[in-house]
């Protein structure tokens, strides 16, 4: 059912590309009638939207569930934060290190975590997580432990809100389009056939670990340029960005929007990142109401909004065939 | 590293052993619950952290409205083990059991989803603080070994955490229970097919989960304090040591336990900041020989 689906978004890309076009005005021209108040939660929603993707491209496309992306989210943040505070280093050097530096670490976790499935794989990403957040929450002389890293200041020109969110939204999109060329090229379709049949693809002479730990470093490295772009926008860093409840925001936004649809997680983080922004206005009780919410999507809303909108308008079209064909 | 003549010395090592198993005894009894969850189940329950910490918090209420006289804590204990027990059939009937059928990863979710609401629960009621129980008698003091002070409620510890190994042995292995247990464990729709309702073990399942991470909590009392966020300190030292000695495996969670707990003791010695680290150091070891831990299966 997905494969085809699939292909009919192929097919149809230029057909539909109109309201990306609509989408990409808007988030333009947004800086000019948003108040600032809003456009930082925009910015939020943005990099968290990133963060989500890179999540998703385990999640949605290669099946393996990674409750432990937050360590590389953190990282790119940390990595980051300490260039600028500690050796003044160039702005943009800086956020490619973090990206480059949680795509390395990447690579050493990944290589034990790709080798396990599902649950164990899920587990064993948490693990690590909590591992590299244990050693930044604890190493306080290097680290700055549980005080975090303040005063992350990005370059003068890039000091106003509107500027550092043209700098997001452009980070974003490209790094968006990105991964929307990696999950529709070949290496996008072996991730999915080993997804639905992992047993078949290696007999087709896919070497399964191999692609799952290039797919491992891909997204931790954009998990880390999510983070290394945020921190200079919020100024600071704390280890709390690297927990186990930062790792389960993206998979939530996914199981929200719909993992199977590209911009299914994107969707999620949107509505979660206004959520929480209006939430927070008059309770601290977030944990309570995201756990709520999650209970009532998985139950109500299996497969996300967006599968849930795919499934109803594909039933319209087809009752309203089935109409046309009798008259 | 400056240990030489200062720490090497038999007693300093044999107090550092002790703590170890009195920590890998607590670990036990938290990830004995979890790995049984998960063996007869197949859902991880990520909310049995959470659990543990409302049982710790319940049991010092029970305990503060109560002020029984000398065995207050343990009929506090009791009454806290319980609780959890109710918690733990409520998240079941009304919560997991709607999802057997699904996928995963909404099992999982949704147990995530119990932990933001325990965390919150606990927030909201108990607020931020520290709080701790004085150790109940006859655990008040320390025992001299080799003339260090070992407190004796580490005894005590070390005691339940064999209380509940042997218990858990005989329950799964020597009743017909236990035969049920891992025959469901094994092939859960052959066992379905011989006329023994899985969603009841299910639940007793789950129960008796839910009451072992209560009595684990509420024992931790008198152990050192309780606090929010306990409940994720504990759970990803036992994620480490079902991955270590195999999930759903009740050798491998104890033999998991007493190498995190002694990878922990002997680790603070050398870097107490790292004592963490050094457990997942040894749990990355132990993963490059053995994908699915010491004990464990691969998964089908």
């Amino acid at each position: 059912m997905m494969q085809r689906s699939e292909v009919a978004v192929n097919n149809s890309t230029i057909k539909r590309s109109w309201w990306l076009i609509l989408l990409i005005i808007a988030f333009l021209i947004a800086p000019l009638v948003m108040s600032k108040f809003y456009l930082t939660i925009l910015c939020e929603a943005l990099v968290m939207s990133l963060f989500a993707l890179s999540f998703n491209l385990l999640f949605g496309y290669m099946g393996q569930l990674s409750f432990g992306q937050a360590a590389f989210y953190g990282l790119g943040g940390y990595v980051v934060a300490m260039l600028i505070t500690k050796l003044q280093f160039n702005f943009w050097l800086s956020l490619a290190a973090g990206a480059g530096m949680a795509g390395l670490v990447g690579l050493i976790v990944g290589y034990f975590c790709v080798r396990l499935r599902g649950i164990y794989f899920a587990v064993l990403t948490l693990a690590f997580g909590q591992l590299i957040f244990v050693i930044i929450f604890k190493w306080h002389k290097f680290t700055g432990g549980d005080d975090g890293i303040q005063g992350v200041f990005p370059p003068e020109y890039l000091r106003s809100i509107e500027a550092y969110y043209y700098l997001i939204f452009f980070v974003c999109a490209i790094s968006a389009f990105i991964l929307w060329r990696i999950v529709n090229s070949p290496f996008g379709q072996a991730l999915k056939a080993m997804r639905e049949n992992p047993e078949r693809t290696e007999f087709l002479g896919i070497h399964i670990a191999r692609y799952q730990l290039i797919a491992f470093v891909i997204a931790a490295a954009f998990a880390g340029l999510a983070g290394a772009v945020w921190v200079p926008f919020y100024r600071s860093v704390a280890p709390s960005y690297l927990t186990w409840i930062k790792s389960g925001e993206p998979v939530m936004a996914a199981i929200l929007g719909g993992p199977n649809i590209f911009f299914g997680p994107v969707l999620g983080m949107f509505i979660m990142t206004f959520v929480h922004s209006y939430i927070l206005g008059f309770t601290h009780f977030w944990p309570v109401i995201m756990g709520t919410i999650i209970l009532i999507i998985i139950f109500v809303l299996p497969g996300g909004i967006l599968e849930f909108a795919k499934v109803k308008i594909t039933e319209r079209r087809e009752k309203a065939k089935i109409a046309k064909g009798q008259t | 590293m400056n240990l030489g003549y200062q720490c090497m010395s038999f007693d300093v090592l044999f107090n550092q052993f002790m703590s170890g198993i009195a920590r890998a005894s607590l670990l036990f009894l938290v990830a004995s619950g979890l790995s049984l969850t998960f063996g007869v189940l197949r859902v991880l329950n990520f909310a049995h952290g959470s659990l543990y910490m409302l049982g710790a918090f319940v049991t010092y209420t029970i305990w503060k409205t109560l002020l029984i006289p000398v065995v207050g804590f343990y009929v506090a204990t009791f009454l806290g083990a319980l609780v959890m027990g109710g918690v733990g059939i409520i998240i079941e009937f009304f919560l997991l059991r709607r999802l057997y059928a699904r996928g995963w990863p909404e099992q999982l979710l949704a147990t995530y989803a119990i932990v933001l609401i325990i965390t919150d629960i606990v927030k909201w009621g108990w607020g931020g603080e520290f709080l701790s129980i004085p150790r109940p008698k006859p655990f008040t003091g320390a025992v001299l070994l080799f003339g260090f002070p070992f407190p004796s409620y580490n005894f005590f510890i070390i005691l339940l955490g064999l209380t509940v190994v042997i218990f858990l042995w005989w329950l799964i292995y020597k009743t017909r229970f236990g035969d049920i247990i891992r025959a469901a464990a094994h092939d859960r729709e052959m066992v379905s097919a011989l006329g023994i309702p899985i969603p009841w073990l299910f639940t007793w399942i789950f129960v008796l989960g839910s009451l072992i991470a209560g009595l684990s909590g509420a024992v931790t009392a008198p152990f050192g304090s309780i606090a929010l966020g306990m409940d994720v300190e504990i759970i990803v030292e036992c994620f480490a040591v079902v991955v270590i000695g195999g999930m759903g495996s009740l050798p491998g969670t104890l033999l998991g336990s007493l190498i995190v707990g002694q990878v922990y003791a002997f680790g603070i010695m050398f870097k107490p900041e790292l004592a963490l680290a050094f457990i997942f150091m040894v749990m990355a070891a132990v993963l490059i020989v053995r994908p699915w831990g010491i004990f464990g299966r691969p998964e089908r």
